[in-house]
């Protein structure tokens, strides 16, 4: 049984109507701009930061912060920790209400980790993007709605795949996280057509398993 | 969609997964169906019924959201079809020289042009005026008009009965009575020219009213003295509403002859027609039953 | 200054502005009457190219009748405020069109200029307008007027409540009346068209709708609208008038047929300021309509947009609390079928808000115009959504004094439900307080007529 969707677990959302000026300037938020935040915790970093990016996407949003905690959701500082949080901005809490929606849409029907060995130790993230928003795009140094594959896998099996994936489609390298991340995992950013990124990702999804299975070649 | 999950279920397949990718959350849920369903049932509190003793308005009429009841919906639109359908009608050509008057027509061509353009019905076509030179009696006291106006369907209506007891009226008094005459895509200012191409020194014109919803059937008559192109509206008297429900014929047709009369004696018409007295009433201001609303759907209760 | 342009390399001359913004105005068959439209689509594209360069201090120069004939010309070019006409009257009215439309151009930046606008320049870019065009800039024009309570507010639909009866029955108009507050109309103003236009009448009449309002304390104002010299006779028969009704024309010809002239109506606007019973300081109300002044043979060649926006110069002299168009009432012959009445209604709407009037519409049809009901309920919706101040409301839409078609006691409640909006801030509190209508929607005694005493 493999490729298994291990769907993300929203552990928390809250909205701060108008937070204090402090906080949002603490949060990378811009008080002349911005009056409202919409903070998310998650199980899941990588399909969050999918979903902030989304909301961009859907309302007139701003992600002024996203961070994994170090280790992963195995060692969160509490219950409604898990792995990330993230913080969307806006001018008013209807917004930061779109936005939480696209990100609860993303979550549950799109973005999530799947299972690459029979036993479910291994995971992998092999994410299509076709079209970016704001948020990653500039993470990325891509142009908004660009298609962009998101490959996330544990170190070994990533950097594998990472160069299959490379070889597999037209497809650029944007940005490589070489591990430890803060949850040591190894993650790249891809950029291409959405038809090579859709190669490169199942290529990369592909070489995950293999390697899962065949650990010495 | 997600691009994603096409992928790996393409993916698991050739790796040979058999069964299929689990699906995700449904975005919205159906909620079960109840057993049955019935919309809120409406309150009676007698309102209607009282407010019909006072007025035709359609009130206590409840609501449905803030939208109609069917059956609310329904009589409106049968109103409003019945409305159309006595504008649509035609007066038919021959249908004056059917009952034995003269017919003549505006320069009208068409029921479009009938409504467009008001000048064009105010004015006769050269062979009606060629007719009314050679057909009709000249120098009279009165020249009685009938024709379509707005409602081909009063014209034919309560038309016939207002003519001929005007006409009997006028001839009780002594007056001298022109060729009737039945005009087609008429305006109320074609009497005018009919009247002073006949030499009339009094000029009526019955003809149809705009109709109102869920009527069709009313007739308006205008009177003027002294007819001739260029007259304007106050120069003119009329009577409006004349119809079996509102002021019947045979009344009208008297009040009629009362300002014809008055018309004669005093040498003018309109704002300068001095009514005193009975003949105040006559010429309108009286009082006008309201019409009767009638259940247009359905058996008749 | 230039009247001709170029479509397609062939040139098209015109001979005076009059001519310019005549042939460059939408189809209505009232201007095909008088013969004075557009003999192709392609001659009225060629109209409107002049028009879009014709500078704005060029269209005060050439208003459709001249200073010396018609006294309306006189008011408004004598009260014209000349600053706020510096500062547009280097524009094009292509220029204006746009300047309008910029979202960085807001409700009170328009309200800065409006005084410096002849009805011939709005007019003007009224025909340069799109629909969807004069709804953009209609929606943020916001003009805020006040008599018992304050009508015109961002996100407020307010209605006359028009509880006419053929014979001026008091118990069928007080019928009527309480079905209309039931369900949330009269906010504006609560408006008997008389049948008998008398003082006593309209005097009898304004005393049994205030016997509603007052002992109900509704936060509304009652008008008769019989012709204003009977209303002045009225006066002087100490009814409580809230407001003072009269329907006007775009000249002077014109308004000679309605038995009114700009002396007659200050003479009207000062007697009401002494007698009459508003709280605040707009008074009057207004009713106009495209095609009475060629049905009066009142029009001097002019097109029946720009004789409209010319009734709103006249009626902005009074700061009315009401002035709205009765856009299809006057039959096909003038406005043909459901798209001329929808787009006067657009038009008139905008015009009206352009030159600083609280403007609503009388959305309707006269049965032997070519209109469907559901054409009628389209043209209210959109209304609705260009923040039309008020709609007219009576049972089920027919007026069974007047005969013709207009907004239902039920439809109101349907557009404001649509659009998200309320009543005047102080008849939306009486209605919540009634529990008529609530947080957007009916409350429980919404269509219980037994709620009014």
């Amino acid at each position: 049984m493999i490729l298994e969707p291990i769907y993300p677990k929203i552990l928390s959302m809250r909205v701060l109507p108008h937070a204090h000026d402090d906080i949002l300037r603490s949060y990378g938020a811009d008080p002349k701009k911005h009056a409202a935040l919409g903070l998310i915790t998650c199980d899941q970093d990588d399909p969050t930061f999918v979903a902030l990016d989304e909301a961009t996407k859907n309302a007139n949003v701003d992600v002024v912060f996203a961070r994994s905690f170090y280790a992963g959701a195995g060692h969160s500082s509490g219950r409604l920790s898990g792995e990330v949080l993230g913080v969307i901005a806006a001018e008013n809490p209807d917004e930061i209400e779109e936005g939480m929606q696209a990100m609860r849409r993303c979550l549950e029907h799109d973005a999530c980790f799947y299972t690459a060995d029979a036993s479910g130790s291994i995971a992998v993230f092999p994410h299509i993007i076709s079209s970016l928003g704001t948020y990653l795009s500039k993470e990325a140094g891509l142009s908004l709605g660009d298609s962009m594959a998101y490959l996330v896998a544990p170190p070994i099996e990533a950097t594998v795949a990472f160069d299959a994936a490379l070889k597999a489609a037209d497809v650029e390298l944007a940005k490589l996280f070489t591990p430890p991340t803060e949850t040591n995992f190894a993650a790249a950013w891809l950029s291409g057509s959405l038809s090579d990124c859709q190669a490169a990702a199942e290529a990369f999804a592909r070489i995950v398993v293999e390697v899962g299975n065949q650990p010495f070649g | 969609m997600s691009y994603t999950r096409d992928m790996i279920e393409g993916l698991r397949i050739r790796l040979g997964e058999s069964r299929p990718l689990p699906p995700p959350k449904v975005a919205t849920s159906i909620v079960a169906s109840p057993k049955q369903i019935f919309p809120k049932p409406r309150v009676d509190n007698g309102f209607s019924e009282e407010a019909a003793k006072h007025t035709t308005a359609l009130v206590g009429i409840g609501n449905v959201g803030t939208r109609y009841a069917t059956d609310v919906v329904l009589q409106f639109q049968a109103e409003l079809a019945v409305a159309h359908e006595a504008v649509a009608k035609v007066l038919p050509d021959d249908w004056g020289k059917d009952n034995g008057y003269l017919s003549v027509q505006s320069r009208v061509e068409n029921h479009r042009e009938f409504l467009l353009r008001p000048d064009l019905g105010r004015r006769l076509n050269e062979s009606s005026l060629d007719l009314i030179k050679t057909h009709t009696k000249k120098n009279i006291q009165i020249q009685p008009i009938l024709a379509d106006g707005l409602s081909a369907v009063a014209c034919m209506g309560s038309g016939l009965s207002l003519l001929t007891h005007f006409i009997h009226g006028c001839e009780a008094k002594g007056l001298t009575v022109g060729t009737p005459i039945v005009a087609k895509y008429a305006r109320v200012w074609l009497s005018d020219e009919i009247g002073e191409c006949v030499n009339a020194k009094v000029a009526v014109i019955l003809l149809g009213e705009r109709p109102g919803l869920g009527t069709g059937d009313g007739l308006s008559a205008y009177m003027v003295y002294n007819p001739k192109i260029g007259n304007t509206d106050g120069q003119r008297n009329m009577i409006s509403n004349i119809h079996e429900r509102g002021m019947i014929p045979e009344e009208a047709a008297e009040r009629l002859v009362m300002l014809a009369e008055a018309m004669l004696k005093q040498k003018t018409s309109g704002v300068d027609l001095a009514l005193e007295g009975e003949l105040g009433a006559a010429a309108g201001g009286g009082y006008r039953e309201p019409q009767v609303r009638e259940k247009l759907v359905g058996e008749r209760s | 200054m230039n009247l001709s342009s170029i479509i397609r390399n062939q040139r098209y001359e015109f001979t005076s502005l009059k001519e310019v913004l005549a042939k460059s105005n939408g189809p209505k068959s009232g201007d095909d009457q008088a013969g004075i439209s557009a003999e192709s689509a392609v001659e009225r594209v060629a109209a409107r190219a002049v028009l879009a360069d014709t500078l704005i201090s060029e269209v005060r120069n050439h208003p459709v009748i001249p200073y010396g004939d018609d006294e309306l010309t006189r008011i408004v070019e004598d009260d014209l405020h000349d600053g706020s006409y510096q500062a547009i009257q280097h524009l094009t009215l292509g220029g204006f069109r746009e300047w309008l439309l910029e979202t960085t151009t807001t409700g009170s930046d328009i309200r800065s200029i409006s005084r410096g606008l002849t009805p011939e320049m709005v007019a003007g870019v009224t025909k340069l307008m799109s629909n969807m065009d004069l709804m953009t800039v209609s929606a943020k024009a916001e003009v805020v007027v006040r008599a018992n309570n304050t009508l015109g507010l961002a996100g407020r639909l307010s209605s006359r409540l028009q509880p006419n009866h053929p014979t001026d029955d008091i118990n069928g108009i007080l019928y009527s009346l309480k079905e209309g507050l039931c369900y949330g109309c009269g906010d504006a103003v609560i408006g008997v068209n008389p049948a008998t236009d008398t003082a006593e009448s309209t005097a009898a009449i304004l005393r049994a709708l205030n016997s509603v309002t007052s002992r109900n304390s509704i936060p509304t104002q009652n008008c008769v609208l019989s012709h204003v010299t009977v209303q002045m006779q009225a006066l002087d028969l100490d009814c409580p008038m809230d407001l003072m009704f009269q329907s006007l024309s775009g000249t002077e010809k014109g308004n000679k047929a309605f038995g009114i002239s700009v002396s007659l109506m200050d003479e009207a606007a000062d007697k009401m300021k002494k007698l009459g019973s508003t709280k605040g300081p707009n008074q009057m109300y207004f009713e106009t309509g495209q095609g009475s002044e060629l049905s009066s043979a009142a029009h001097h060649g002019a097109d029946q947009v720009t004789l409209e926006a010319r009734c709103y110069g006249f009626a902005r002299r009074y700061d009315p609390f009401l002035v709205n168009t009765v856009v299809g009432f006057i039959g096909p012959e003038y406005l043909e079928d459901g798209q001329q009445i929808t787009r006067a209604g657009l038009e008139d709407h905008f015009m009206g808000k352009l030159l600083g009037l609280p403007m609503g519409c009388d959305a309707c049809f006269t049965y032997h115009a070519d209109m469907s009901q559901n054409e009628l309920e389209n043209l209210k919706v959109l209304l609705g959504v260009a923040g039309c101040t008020y709609l007219m409301s009576m049972p089920v839409g027919d007026d069974i004094m007047l005969n013709y078609q207009s907004t239902s006691y039920h439809d109101v409640s349907s557009v404001r439900s649509l659009t998200g909006k309320k009543a005047t801030p102080e008849f939306d509190a009486w209605l919540s307080h009634m529990d008529i209508w609530e947080d957007g929607k009916p409350g429980g005694r919404y269509g219980d007529p037994s709620v009014i005493r």
